[in-house]
């Protein structure tokens, strides 16, 4: 099989980490938003819902997504109606798959953050007139940087290291779904330990790297992703 | 008293026999013969009281297990030559041919077949948008499908279909549940009742999956393993496994 080099999978596994940390900042603030400041109905249900991943095995979330998304699921029919073309083992459903997998780890150190907050501050935007929108942007951003520093790292992180989901929905497609992860494991088994070992060590020496950096995060302002 | 509880309890658990009976065999199958083996399993256990428990995966993963001192006691591999490199190495003994496979082209979709002059069409087709096949790496049906696409020239056209399963049991799952359009999967998988609700094109370029096994040098079991290794090769033996395709 021509894969190219052995560290096409390790640009695939970094994009996809990337790609993923952006959407879920996105999606995990205004999820934050909604359990710290509103009203959100069945609250234990929801919450439950989010850390669902955490508890769930990775392969469990892949099945679901592996029906849900295929060519005869709900979401991959809709998929193929709207784009024409299939959704399944596509670098596109790995995002999503990653998405819902590490969606706990943007929410919680966000929801932590902002419940940090000083409800006066914000009692003091809105008495200014600044509407939710503005001051979620211009108070409620700017005051949770480090929750927000914590989820990136921890969802980039967390994704980079991602396995049974893919190996459930990616499909090992080269230069499109074959993770770092999924080529370590295959380059095991077919007992070809020296790019085993060249992609663990650079996957090792990244997590570490990015953990020191949450650390110091921790370390500097004294509050960080466990609140 | 609840800590002197648990730890009392965790002595239990773990001085529980592991089984039964004492004579067991723990058998590293290639994925593409559960079917079989599962009733040859019970054929032989009810015949000689011997227990056979099994682990199915890619060839290639049980070979990389074996290597790493996995406890095997026999391996039921879908090729010949990773027997043949244990056996070169003193990790086994003589490996021994039990089966000839074939590799199919696979569609969840009954009418699949009648919808195309043969497999080669079929793939070609535009119907077929995903592709399934083993781990050519690790999985010697897959690498069986390989060699049919190139012989046919199909190969390098066909890469932006490619999906590839770490095993021909996943790459089946795949075709199955409909992810894919079809697969390259084991005969074994299509003749079986979920195999029979779809359909199968046969594949007269790939070359047949000649499968061997081996009785591994560190068993503890020499006797249960030799034991069930003859059983393979009763004509009780080949009973099943040619119910299932295989010669």
């Amino acid at each position: 099989m021509d894969t190219g080099s052995i560290f096409v999978p390790l640009w695939i596994s970094f994009k996809l980490a990337a790609a993923t940390t952006v959407m879920l900042l996105a999606l995990g603030a205004f999820l934050a938003y909604l359990l710290a400041y509103r009203k959100v109905p069945a609250r234990p249900v929801v919450e439950s819902l989010i850390n669902l991943p955490i508890a769930l095995p990775p392969t469990v979330l892949g099945f679901y997504l592996l029906i849900l998304m295929g060519p005869k699921g709900a979401f991959g029919k809709a998929w193929e109606g709207l784009f024409n073309s299939t959704l399944l083992f596509t670098f596109t459903c790995i995002v999503i798959a990653s998405v819902f997998y590490s969606l706990p780890f943007a929410v919680q150190p966000l929801k932590a953050a902002f419940l940090k907050i000083d409800r006066r501050i914000l009692e003091n935007a809105y008495v200014l007139g600044l509407s939710p929108v503005k001051a979620f942007f211009r108070v409620i951003v700017p005051n949770s940087a480090v929750g927000f520093a914590a989820a990136a790292i921890l969802v980039f992180l967390h994704t980079m290291g991602e396995f049974g989901v893919i190996l459930m929905v990616g499909g090992s497609v080269p230069g499109e779904t074959r993770v770092a992860s999924i080529a370590i494991y295959e380059a095991v088994e077919s007992l070809r330990y020296r790019d085993a070992w060249v992609l663990s060590v650079v996957l090792a020496l990244v997590s570490f790297s990015f953990l020191l950096v949450v650390n110091a995060l921790n370390r500097g302002e004294g509050n960080g992703i466990n609140g | 008293m609840i800590r002197v509880g648990v730890v009392l309890g965790l002595i239990f658990i773990c001085a529980l026999p592991a089984g039964a009976s004492d004579e067991k065999v723990l058998a590293g199958v290639a994925a593409n013969f559960m079917m079989p083996f599962q009733e040859m399993a019970a054929a032989f256990e009810k015949e000689s009281g011997i227990h056979v428990e099994s682990v199915f995966t890619s060839t290639g993963k049980l070979y990389a297990q074996i290597r790493n001192g996995a406890p095997y006691d026999i391996f039921l591999a879908a090729d010949e030559e990773r027997p043949e490199l244990l056996f070169r190495d003193g990790l086994s003994g003589k490996p021994f041919v039990y089966a000839m496979g074939e590799v199919v082209l696979w569609s969840a979709d009954r009418d699949f077949c009648a919808r195309f002059a043969d497999w080669e069409e079929a793939v070609r087709s535009n119907e077929v948008k995903r592709l399934a096949i083993a781990n050519p790496e690790s999985a010697p049906y897959g690498a069986a499908a390989v060699s049919a696409l190139k012989a046919s020239g199909l190969f390098d056209s066909l890469q932006a279909k490619y999906v590839f399963p770490q095993d021909i049991g996943q790459t089946f799952q795949y075709a199955s549940t409909g992810a894919v359009q079809a697969g390259f999967c084991a005969l074994s998988s299509a003749v079986t009742d979920q195999g029979k609700e779809g359909c199968y094109y046969t594949i007269t370029q790939a070359p047949k999956v000649t499968q061997a096994a081996c009785v591994l040098t560190r068993t503890n079991n020499r006797e249960a393993a030799e034991k069930f290794a003859a059983f393979l090769l009763t004509p009780a033996g080949i009973r099943i496994k040619e119910k299932y395709g295989y010669r």
